[in-house]
């Protein structure tokens, strides 16, 4: 006698695959931060770098920053760091004729941390705007330093 | 004349597509996952010009108090001393040349904390250094 055999049809079960789905979601979801880091770009001083060159004080624009909250620019009289305008229009009219004008921030070492940023900022947005008038060369920037306190001292400011 | 009756069509949700909607915002939140190597609430400066940071980027946190943490990008920040910055550094440099830094500092720390950083980041010869800040708003 022979016997019947009932053929089965071999099946991967695919009934799961949305719940597996929905599990992942769940866990990239609660792990994503979608939070906005954003901040400043500065590139720092490459000290074996051939083009560096000696810069007088008097060649450059000076930003001093004081520990009371207030900055000076180039021996002017010192200003609140709440009032950039002045520092904005100052060094966009330097900088749209030479866009190699070395500048030098110099901190004092009791000055707030956010003083630097505030100053840094307004010469982005000068940056920025001398960038969109094509003044400066594509892939450059402004010449932007920020001097470290043994820097300063090797350099006699 | 005995009209016929209309066949009733089974209402019905259609599921096949499913797993594929599923699958899609996988995607989606596999590619925006950032995990946070760094969770200390501090008050940022505010700056209006601001570019994105560079995902796996490494992390110097200066508090208010000025102590430091630092973290390569990979693991979750750790509290060093302000003079292990050069070493942390030299190590990250020799790992990666161009790697980004990130410093994630209190806008109340006083210059020469920063300072002190920048200069051993110089000595390391770290290039790119991104100064994490928020976005300025008019009343600021």
């Amino acid at each position: 006698m022979k016997i019947q055999k009932e053929k089965e049809q071999p099946e991967i079960p695919t009934a799961s695959m949305a719940d597996i789905a929905f599990l992942l979601i769940v866990f990239f979801m609660l792990t994503t931060v979608i939070s906005a880091t954003k901040g400043i770009e500065h590139l720092l001083p490459q000290q074996d770098k051939s083009d560096t060159q000696e810069v007088q004080k008097e060649e450059s624009i000076y930003i001093k920053i004081n520990a009371d909250g207030t900055y000076s620019v180039d021996q002017k009289e010192p200003r609140s760091i709440r009032d950039m305008a002045f520092l904005k229009d100052y060094v966009y009219e330097k900088v749209s004729r030479n866009y190699k004008k070395p500048i030098i921030i110099h901190v004092n070492p009791e000055a707030d941390y956010e003083a630097m940023v505030a100053v840094l900022d307004t010469l982005k947005q000068v940056e920025e705007q001398v960038a969109k008038e094509g003044r400066l060369p594509a892939d450059k920037g402004l010449t932007i330093s920020i001097p470290t306190s043994a820097e300063l001292e090797a350099w006699g400011y | 004349m005995k009209l016929r009756k209309t066949k009733t069509i089974e209402a019905y949700i259609p599921t096949a597509s499913m797993a594929d909607i599923a699958f899609l915002l996988i995607v989606f939140f596999m590619i925006t996952t950032v995990f946070q190597v760094d969770k200390t609430v501090l008050t940022l400066p505010a700056s209006v010009v601001r570019s994105e940071v560079v995902k796996g980027s490494a992390f110097i946190v200066v508090t208010e108090d000025g102590y430091i943490k630092v973290s390569d990008g990979k693991e979750d920040t750790h509290p060093i001393d302000a003079s292990d910055v050069l070493s942390f550094a030299v190590d990250l440099m020799s790992k990666d040349p161009e790697q980004h830094v990130v410093l994630k500092a209190d806008k109340k720390v006083k210059w020469h904390v920063i300072d002190k950083i920048l200069e051993q980041l110089e000595q390391a010869r770290v290039k790119n250094l991104q100064f994490l800040t928020e976005l300025k708003t008019n009343n600021q």
